[in-house]
């Protein structure tokens, strides 16, 4: 019979170093700009996605009920400085 | 909660049977766990350099067992200081380790 090996965890629980109740997350929302600036936007399509009013609507610009902001004529986007600190999209008509 | 099972017969201990997990902490800081393990392979290895055929063990899933070979006086003693220790160890921590003795 051969000499034990001293295990001074021997009759110890192998838990895990402990198990925690977090680690579960929501799919992205795939916000933020779908038509940068001097792009073409058609009439009624989606410029930008927000929560919130991060970017204004502007000229031909309107915001929907989830505050996404849509064009309401087809033209040219700009994204513009609007005071200190705030900014807004418009939508200008191209010249046909 | 660590089990251990003192086989008796005719007054000598034939086995000892030391079942499951102190439960009293994490792996690596469980201290009874510990306490228990040191207190059994001293006594185990201290047995077995007196006479390697004095005793036998066996070692499966949560369930360690000390089988007796050869009863005399050197193996009844380290034996019941085990135990007495063991009992300590009850004493100080209850929720964790229970000593049986079953004839």
């Amino acid at each position: 019979m051969s000499f034990l090996k001293l295990d001074i965890q021997l009759f110890a629980h192998h838990k895990g170093q402990g198990s925690t109740s977090n680690g579960r997350d929501s799919a992205g929302r795939r916000l933020g700009a779908k038509v940068a600036d001097g792009q073409t936007a058609t009439a009624g399509s989606i410029i930008y996605r927000q929560r919130g009013t991060k970017i204004f609507p502007g000229v031909n610009v309107k915001r929907g009920s989830d505050d996404t902001l849509f064009a309401t004529v087809t033209g040219v986007v700009k994204y513009e400085r609007v005071g200190k600190d705030k900014t807004q999209v418009s939508c200008y008509p191209t010249a046909e | 909660m660590i089990k251990v099972i003192i086989s008796v017969k005719n007054n000598n201990i034939v086995k000892i049977n030391i079942l499951g997990h102190a439960d009293y902490d994490d792996y690596g800081k469980d201290i009874v766990c510990s306490s228990a393990s040191s207190i059994m392979t001293t006594t185990v290895n201290a047995i077995l350099m007196f006479d390697k055929n004095y005793i036998s063990y066996s070692q499966k899933k949560d369930d360690f067992a000390i089988i007796v070979r050869e009863n005399n006086e050197i193996v009844a003693n380290l034996l019941n200081n085990m135990i007495n220790l063991l009992r300590e160890l009850e004493r100080d921590y209850p929720k964790n380790i229970k000593i049986e003795e079953e004839n």
